[in-house]
């Protein structure tokens, strides 16, 4: 089974936030990478939009289909991954890492509550690939 | 466990897609039923995959010409005709427990259904194991080129193409299956103009079949229906009950056709400007 950062916080989405203060930079986890397969294409919103939690903040497409990202929190966009626009194989090489994708300034950091730890979200995939 | 069954209906392809999405969205919203719904397109269209970029995948003068309505769809993939085929749409919950969570499962389990409505009519569809990608760039952007895996395949021809939308757990797989497959045309429509269209009809006559070709006779679509919709109910143990949409899918489907599907900025660009998740330039 796959490790996961425990500095991060998971939604049951696949996505990961990393917090720095105000600051939550968000990507998806290396079981949501696994599981899409080779990423084709990915579509993430402009700088200075808004994404609610539990809303959409991108979009992306595996050889298996087309996946919203779901935000694990909510806030203003201040930065967006330009890397991964150039090489999008950086999200299925360095999920966790390099292969981040957005960076939002939080407005409501209470939110990172309902948030899962590494130890729970492992264990929460762990049931998820049982069923399968 | 019963499902929803909404009846084969001929509609323009922004009405189509329009449907499919606001099922979609209701079934995120609210623990809606799992759908099954059969549709045509009328006039003829062609759908294109949500990433697809529309003037390098749709020769959209000669879409015109033909009176062809271009459409961008919420799912994956490659451009579709849709003049002589049967559209399916399958919009449920992750959790039903019928469908694995592993997305490639599920093109498994629907296209076994498919397959099995297929051999009532006397086709012996079998599932693509392994997939096989389109060498052929010129004609790497017509869905029927290259079959995934668990797409339909008879005597290794494709005969259905299928893409999928996911999220929040809720998928939305939709396909088309050939009722009568016209090369000529495709190839007019879906290639790059000054591209050698006479090889690629060759090779895509070589490559698709259609209900009609294997049965070798006009099978009606209403029969097709009945056989699949036979097969779903067989397979997965569920009661197909016919119904419609509900008040919420309707008004979303009427704002879904006004802002996004007829509008030509998501069709040609893939943007529309009330929609948070594409943003306008």
């Amino acid at each position: 089974m796959k490790v996961f950062p425990d500095d991060l916080f998971y939604n049951r989405e696949h996505a990961w936030v990393r917090v720095e203060g105000e600051l939550a930079t968000i990507g998806i986890t290396d079981y949501a990478q696994e599981k899409l397969g080779e990423i084709l294409a990915i579509e993430l919103p402009e700088v200075d939009s808004y994404v609610e939690r539990d809303e959409p903040f991108g979009t992306i497409e595996s050889a298996k289909g087309v996946f919203e990202l779901i935000s694990p929190v909510s806030g203003a966009i201040v930065s967006v991954n330009e890397d991964i626009l150039d090489d999008i194989g950086i999200v299925n090489s360095d999920p966790h890492d390099t292969g981040w994708m957005i960076t939002l300034e939080m407005s409501d950091s209470e939110e990172l509550d309902d948030l899962l730890d590494s130890r729970e979200y492992h264990d929460f995939v762990l049931k998820e690939a049982e069923s399968d | 466990m019963i499902w929803r069954f909404i009846s084969f209906k001929r509609l323009n392809a922004f009405e189509n897609m329009a449907i499919d999405e606001a099922i979609f969205r209701e079934n995120q919203r609210a623990d809606s039923p799992p759908t099954l719904r059969f549709y045509s397109w009328s006039p003829p269209s062609v759908s294109l995959g949500y990433f697809q970029a529309t003037s390098k995948e749709v020769n959209i003068e000669a879409c015109r010409r033909y009176s062809v309505d271009i459409v961008r769809r919420p799912t994956g993939g490659k451009a579709v005709l849709h003049e002589n085929d049967l559209t399916y749409a399958v919009i449920t919950s992750e959790c039903n427990q019928l469908f694995p969570t592993d997305i490639l499962g599920t093109y498994k389990v629907i296209s076994g259904c498919i397959a099995g409505g297929l051999s009532e009519l006397g086709i012996e569809a079998e599932m693509e194991g392994d997939g096989r990608s389109c060498q052929d760039d010129s004609l790497k952007a017509a869905c029927f080129s290259s079959p995934s895996r668990y797409e339909l395949l008879v005597k290794k021809k494709k005969i259905c193409g299928s893409a999928q939308l996911r999220s929040k757990g809720v998928f939305l797989q939709h396909g088309s299956i050939l009722v009568d497959f016209d090369p000529l045309k495709t190839c007019a429509l879906l290639l790059p103009q000054g591209s050698d269209q006479t090889l690629q009809v060759r090779k895509l006559r070589g490559s698709v079949t259609s209900i009609h070709e294997q049965v070798g006779a006009s099978v009606s679509v209403e029969n097709i229906c009945h056989v699949i919709k036979k097969s779903f109910e067989k397979k997965l143990n569920i009661e197909l009950v016919e119904g419609c949409l509900t008040a919420y899918e309707e008004s979303l489907k009427l704002r879904l056709m006004n802002d996004k599907y007829m509008n030509d900025k998501w069709n040609m660009e893939g943007k529309v400007a009330s929609d948070g998740r594409k943003n306008s330039d």
